[in-house]
């Protein structure tokens, strides 16, 4: 009997000992799932999105051994929102839902970063409403939130509420300068017109960006800011640094096949253009590409093109986001004037942000209702943004309507800003005015 | 003993492989509407080698790739469109996948192997090419293989390899065997889960019938003890969060204690092994429960301090420290282990050289000022009809035993750590420092029970009238100490692997 539980006690220890080398304890070891491995190495290993790489592997062992970490919760959501802005791949939204989710599920009251992070993906899903009263949820949980007071910046800016808007980014400013809130400072001057002003801002953001990804993206904004003000040379520059920086940042393509077309230089444009919609098909690339292929005279691959925008959006839509304004701007290219006006229509009583009022202008003039399409031309304007696209599509509404000197007028404003702002509605403008006779 | 051991082996081998079964749930959705998939499997044989390759388009790319498909523009993919569309694909992979074995490029024979539409999201389609690739082989002879991937580099999309030998042996493969996708027909839905990206894969083969298999992604499920704790984890990081009355205090603490005695009772940190160490180096009741209150002080203090750097700091990494301390916690019990076995060893020798008589034997081990407590190991020896055995050795230096007892508390337990960071999160962090003391209570409760009771079993097994039994019972003393010394190495190993990894 006496040597029976010896054995037995023998026997528990051998067990529990060797166990204990072997690793059999459920969940707590540091390399428990060594099924993440290879996959997380050999992201990291890749240049462009690197630091986030890491910090999402990180996060994704750090909640395998403590998965009751809130925090870290919500900030894996955040940067699987990041890694969808950066890859373009909307089926990173979902995760980073149910990794915010997650976050508040464990921490319902008192949570602001899950909220935040929550806001942002409604940002980036186009629920800018939903995203505005997230971010002033997350403010009453935290006053002093610089990220929250970013998130509620950007949706007020989409929803067309520019003073609320602008309050919001100062006070960011005040929290948090830096590059964050130097690019949204930049961009709320940038509506208002005050290129000189934003360009500066985002030069200081340039200064404080470190990560090659940041580098890129605000060589890419600096180099917009000179697009828009018609100086192909600089914004060419800015555009050969952001790619210098990170060659795996996309959007510089879309610059470049801009800067390339307006030179002449098509095939390379075309080239470009090819590649960036390749790697990242979003409506808005596609639809940039169809215009270049139409005004460059390939009105069949344009319709492709097209076909992919709707795909596209479509996909959008899947994945849980609204976009009716580029519902609206791909009805137009299509031709489809009237579920245009209606696209439209559903965004401006969502929103009244300048590209809708633009964008449902246009739609009302090309279906012949100039006459409420000038009030909606108009209030694009309102901020004084001096965009040549507004001023274009006012000057063509004011002409419809046989007003001749305002036409002449914000035509010529519009080409002289950059007289190649758009490969098919700037030769439209010179049109214009010499039929004008001017 | 040994017998013992390989029992203990094949029981453990046994659970093992009930443990072992393939988990991680799987999603029918692809990865993402953009997404360019990649498997290739690499099949190894003595003779050949064979890559099977699928790629799965996403909705767009495969809208993308339509006009490569149609290429008569008619609006549907003919049988002949359909087979001219794969083996173009197939030959693009066949230049972009490089095999290299001993450092010479494969040329490959390429077979188109299918292509075909499945419904997607949005009322889209998605597309899947397969390629079969093949190349003559000698894998008779040891060999390195390097296999990169390079087909559409530039694509966001999950990228795997597998890898398998027939015939012929793959060691230590970095890939695993068997496609944790299904061959991207399914794949896992984890919101801890990145995608996977392998693009190349180093491989070793040698010729033999070994199991070929590569490192099978698995996911330990547990036995039920370690869910039932696992359970009463959640329960308990519930109540820190919820509302605070007398009662719910109270029933924090109780199950905090439980919790911690669960803990130690489970395998791992070494903290079983010291009751036996406590056992084998013939300790007294006493010393049971020292190590237990400095396990207790140590474990405490331990997760205080971490909890307090980790709520300080955002840059420290929890899991790095818990590491760190790991393999400090088993250096600890391997050194503990050596010096054991240095002393049964030492003694053995002298017992057997010189058949000195026990009581000068142990003037080696005198613990200053407690010379006089030796009479109780006395008594037993000389009931033994003066039969010759090794005398048991003193109690444990305290030095030692404290070595014991901090390497078993210096490991915080995670479940303790989350228990305390939520609770200063919640500004109750006076609550959540009484749990984390009960929570090193109960382990200490465990340990030193466990260390009593082996105590009591090993005085009535030493004092058995059966020669045989009482022998075994002599050598128990080397056989804790080398087993203190492997556990402890053991520990300190998979700890480093986990740092270094």
């Amino acid at each position: 009997m006496r040597h029976r539980i010896l054995i037995v006690g023998l026997a528990v220890i051998l067990v529990a000992g060797v166990s204990a080398v072997f690793g059999l304890r459920h969940g707590t070891s540091p390399n428990a799932s060594a099924a993440q491995a290879p996959g997380t190495r050999a992201r990291a290993g890749q240049a462009p999105d690197g630091q986030l790489s890491e910090g999402i592997a990180r996060a994704q062992q750090h909640l395998r051994a403590v998965p009751g970490d809130y925090v870290t919760w919500a900030a894996l959501g955040s940067a699987y929102i990041e890694r969808a802005r950066v890859t373009a791949d909307p089926a990173y939204y979902p995760k980073a839902s149910g990794a915010l989710r997650h976050s508040l599920k464990l921490r319902p009251a008192g949570n602001p970063a899950a909220l935040t992070g929550l806001g942002a993906l409604a940002n980036a899903r186009h629920k800018f409403a939903t995203a505005r009263h997230l971010a002033h949820r997350a403010l009453r949980a935290d006053p002093y939130s610089a990220d929250a007071y970013g998130v509620l910046a950007d949706a007020l800016t989409q929803l067309g509420n520019a003073p609320a808007a602008t309050e919001a980014v100062q006070h960011m400013l005040d929290l948090r300068p830096g590059l964050a809130a130097y690019a949204r400072a930049s961009y709320d001057l940038e509506q208002h017109g005050r290129l000189g002003a934003a360009a500066a801002l985002m030069r200081r953001a340039l200064g404080d960006a470190v990560d090659p990804a940041d580098i890129a993206f605000c060589r890419y904004q600096l180099g917009e800011l000179a697009w828009r003000a018609g100086r192909l040379d600089a914004a060419a520059t800015q555009y050969a640094a952001g790619q210098a920086a990170d060659p795996g940042y996309l959007p510089l393509l879309a610059g470049q096949g801009r800067v390339a077309a307006a030179r002449g230089q098509t095939r390379t444009a075309l080239a470009g253009y090819a590649e960036l919609t390749a790697r990242y098909p979003s409506p808005g690339y596609l639809m940039e590409y169809a215009n270049l292929l139409r005004a460059t005279g390939h009105p069949a691959r344009a319709g492709q093109q097209l076909a992919l925008a709707a795909a596209a959006l479509r996909l959008f839509q899947a994945n849980g986001g609204t976009d009716d304004l580029g519902a609206a701007q791909l009805a137009l290219a299509q031709g489809d004037v009237q579920p245009a006006v209606r696209a439209a229509e559903r965004e401006w009583s969502r929103r009244h942000f300048a590209d809708v009022a633009d964008t449902l202008g246009w739609a009302l003039h090309r279906s012949g209702a100039n006459g409420k399409a000038i009030s909606y031309a108009r209030k694009a304007d309102a901020l004084g943004a001096r965009n040549p696209g507004y001023l274009f599509h006012l000057g063509m509404i004011e002409l419809s309507l046989g007003r001749s000197s305002d036409a002449r007028h914000h035509l010529r404003a519009a080409l002289a800003l950059n007289r190649h702002f758009s490969p098919l509605d700037a030769p439209a403008a010179v049109a214009a005015l010499d039929r004008l006779g001017a | 003993m040994r017998r013992l051991a390989c029992t203990g082996l094949a029981v453990l081998a046994a659970i093992v492989m009930v443990l072992a079964l393939p988990a991680r749930p799987a999603s029918a959705h692809p990865l993402g509407n953009f997404s360019v998939n990649q498997a290739v499997r690499l099949d190894l044989y003595p003779d050949r080698i064979a890559v099977t390759a699928i790629v799965d388009l996403a909705e767009l790319p495969t809208l993308q790739a339509r006009s490569a498909v149609d290429t008569d523009g008619d609006g549907r993919v003919s049988a002949a469109e359909s087979v001219a569309y794969n083996t173009q694909v197939c030959s693009a992979m066949a230049r972009a996948v490089a095999l290299r074995v001993d450092g010479h490029r494969v040329q490959w024979t390429v077979r188109p192997a299918g292509f075909g539409y499945r419904p997607g999201s949005a009322g889209l389609r998605t597309s899947q090419t397969s390629c079969a690739l093949g190349a003559a082989a000698h894998l008779t002879s040891p060999a390195r293989l390097d296999l990169v991937d390079s087909y559409q580099a530039g694509r966001v999309g999950w990228r795997e390899i597998t890898a398998a030998g027939h015939g012929v042996h793959l060691l230590h493969p970095p890939v695993p065997a068997r496609s944790v996708s299904h061959s991207l027909r399914s794949y896992p839905a984890d919101l801890l889960g990145s995608p996977l990206d392998q693009r190349s894969a180093r491989l070793r083969a040698e010729p033999g019938d070994g199991p070929g298999g590569g490192a099978a992604i698995q996911l330990n499920r547990g036995d039920p003890v370690s869910r039932w704790v696992a359970a009463a984890d959640r329960k308990l990081e519930g109540l820190v969060g919820g509302r605070l009355t007398p009662l719910v205090g109270v029933l924090g603490v109780v199950l905090a204690l439980m919790l911690g005695a669960a803990h130690a009772a489970l395998p791992g940190h070494g903290k079983t092994v010291m009751a036996a160490y406590i056992a084998g180096r013939s300790g007294r009741p006493r010393d049971a429960f020292t190590v237990g209150a400095i396990v207790t002080l140590t474990h405490t203090g331990g997760v205080l301090v971490l909890g307090l750097l980790l709520t300080a700091t955002t840059s420290l990494a929890g899991e790095a420290v818990l590491g760190w301390l790991g393999i400090a916690s088993g250096v600890l019990v391997a050194a503990v282990g050596a010096a054991m076995l240095a002393g049964v060893l030492r003694r053995r020798a002298r017992v057997h050289g010189h058949h000195r008589p026990p009581a000068h034997d142990h003037d080696d081990d005198h613990d200053h000022g407690h010379d006089h407590r030796h009479g109780h190991s006395h008594g037993h020896s000389h009931h033994h009809h003066g039969h010759p055995q090794p005398h048991p050795s003193g109690p444990p230096r305290r030095l030692s035993l404290a070595g014991m007892g901090i390497a078993g508390g210096l490991v915080p337990s995670p479940s303790a750590l989350i228990v305390l960071l939520g609770a200063i999160g919640l500004g109750r962090t006076a609550f959540g420092v009484l749990l984390v003391v009960a929570y090193g209570a109960g382990m200490a409760a465990t340990l030193t029970a466990a260390g009593l009771l082996l105590v009591r079993v090993r005085d009535r097994w030493a004092s058995h009238p059966r020669r045989a039994l009482a022998r075994l019972a002599a050598l128990a003393p080397a056989g804790t100490a080398a087993l203190v010394l492997c556990v402890g190495l053991g520990l300190a190993g998979r700890a480093a692997l986990g740092v270094l990894h």
